[in-house]
């Protein structure tokens, strides 16, 4: 039971969504319109499920003194302070502003800020013509790189007496056609996949998201 | 030599790339910028909108990406300010609710926009897929009071705007998959038109979208941003960052050039 009330309404709701799609028909947009309204009410719990395990992950490391088990009492008083500031006196309240601009906002630029230096140090190690394949990225990838930035095409205008904006010109050609090509390709092929996944879950084939061992 | 050149010492690549920041940062050099085909279509569009028109912008995207995005997101609540199209500001990720607030009253300070008739900002709601298919019903449905709790019923601007029919353009400032969903789930159920500014590293998946009409226009990282500014005449932290990515990028394609003849070196010697 506990495994075919989930599935039953899986598969009612996948199919008749799925028909409310197509259908123009005034009930069938209302249903539409009325689940929709249903799962607005359900997705905030996805936050009450995510807060609880993450406290749940924090509190196992500390219980058991897993490596760098201190940083979890960080957790728990950032997630406590901007918790107990923000829920009473609001998200515009200035102490609430100030902890996210002067706090988290650097923290967070920072962290994203120190892959400059990693990728640059990456690509003079690892970026190199060995293969035809890897020539061909290396070259894209170059020409996009200088055709992004505006001193690609001062350099190119300056020394080069012909083809003005070649850079950003052979960049936005890379970006509209080879670019363009293979990333469609992977969207089919990420679609095709979606939808026989989806399929799949709708039937009751694949079950794994019950939890468990599949085919239980 | 060359052992030692395939060899360096990845501190000073982190001081070149360093040096490479501040430099053109402390010596404010500037070069001129190409607008390119996806941003000018943005402008074109924005541009051609009548008095009154409105235009929802979502700010999605946490302050990991706010040096690329909100130079974008200031440069176009400008040019809509001056155009007098009404602004609609909201995220789909926690993290934007306050940059979105910041940045629309920063730019309503600069230019006199006024609260509830020129600009409404929603905030944050949880659920994606949801919020984004709920407010092609009703926007209320989903939004029954804006970030500062006033009820949209009060708000003047909002009297006479439902859902996505009287949105004219929609504008996805996005750090992650959330072009795709609008897409997905606004223009093709509803025929929303959109546009999108996004960070450099997922530029090139938003192609097959340009190309399919799907997205009407597309601003490119800090790029877009330099472009955008550049089209409304009014050159700010997009373009002040053009002289920094120019170098940063030489630097980088000067290192891969280097490691490659290095590389080519030692095969040969080995050979």
């Amino acid at each position: 039971m506990r495994r075919q009330v989930p599935l039953i309404l899986c598969f009612a709701f996948g199919i008749v969504m799925a028909l409310t799609e197509f259908s123009p028909h005034r009930f069938s947009q209302w249903l539409n319109k009325e689940v929709i309204d249903w799962t607005l009410v359900i997705g905030p719990f996805a936050l009450v499920l995510a807060i609880a395990t993450l406290i749940q992950t924090h509190w196992t490391r500390i219980r058991r003194r897993s490596e760098y088990w201190q940083y979890s009492f960080l957790v728990f008083i950032g997630m406590i302070v901007m918790v107990v500031i923000g829920i009473p006196l609001g998200q515009r309240h200035p102490v609430f502003v100030w902890l996210f601009r002067y706090v988290q906002v650097p923290m967070d630029a920072t962290m994203f800020s120190l892959l400059a230096f990693f990728i640059a140090s990456a690509a003079y190690r690892a970026f190199r013509a060995r293969t035809l394949e890897a020539t061909l990225l290396l070259a894209a990838a170059l020409i996009v790189m200088i055709g992004n930035a505006p001193v690609g095409d001062l350099i190119w205008n300056t020394i080069i007496p012909f083809g003005d904006n070649l850079p950003s010109a052979a960049r936005q050609w890379i970006l509209d056609n080879p670019n363009l090509s293979a990333r469609r390709g992977i969207i089919l092929g990420i679609s095709l996949g979606v939808i026989s996944q989806s399929i799949r879950i709708i039937l009751g084939i694949e079950r794994s998201y019950l939890g468990g061992v599949e085919g239980d | 030599m060359i052992e030692k050149l395939m060899n360096i010492d990845r501190r000073i690549v982190f001081i070149l790339v360093g040096l490479a920041v501040i430099i053109p940062s402390l010596l404010s050099v500037s070069f001129p910028i190409t607008v390119s085909q996806p941003t000018r279509s943005t402008y074109d569009y924005i541009e051609s909108l009548p008095t009154g028109s409105t235009l929802m912008i979502g700010f999605n995207y946490g302050p990991s990406s706010l040096a690329e995005l909100h130079p974008m997101a200031e440069a176009v609540i400008h040019h809509c300010f001056q155009q007098k199209v009404r602004v609609i500001g909201m995220t789909l990720l926690p993290d934007g609710a306050t940059l979105g607030d910041d940045m629309l009253r920063k730019v309503a300070d600069e230019t006199g926009a006024i609260y509830g008739e020129d600009y409404v900002y929603l905030g944050f709601r949880p659920g994606a897929t949801q919020v984004l298919l709920g407010m092609g019903t009703a926007i209320d449905s989903v939004f029954e009071a804006d970030y500062a709790k006033t009820p949209l019923a009060e708000i003047p601007m909002m009297a006479d705007i439902t859902n996505y029919e009287q949105i004219d353009l929609v504008l996805d400032l996005a750090s992650g998959s959330s072009t795709e969903w609008w897409i997905v789930y606004t223009n093709t159920r509803y025929n929303q038109q959109i546009a999108a500014g996004v960070t450099g590293v997922i530029v090139s998946q938003m192609y097959p979208y340009l190309q399919t009409k799907q997205l009407i226009g597309l601003m490119p990282g800090l790029l877009g941003a330099a472009e955008y500014e550049k089209l409304i005449g009014r050159p700010a932290k997009g373009t002040e960052g053009m002289s920094i990515q120019s170098f940063a990028h030489l630097l980088v394609v000067g290192l891969v050039i280097l490691g490659n003849i290095a590389f080519f070196i030692q095969r040969r010697q080995a050979e």
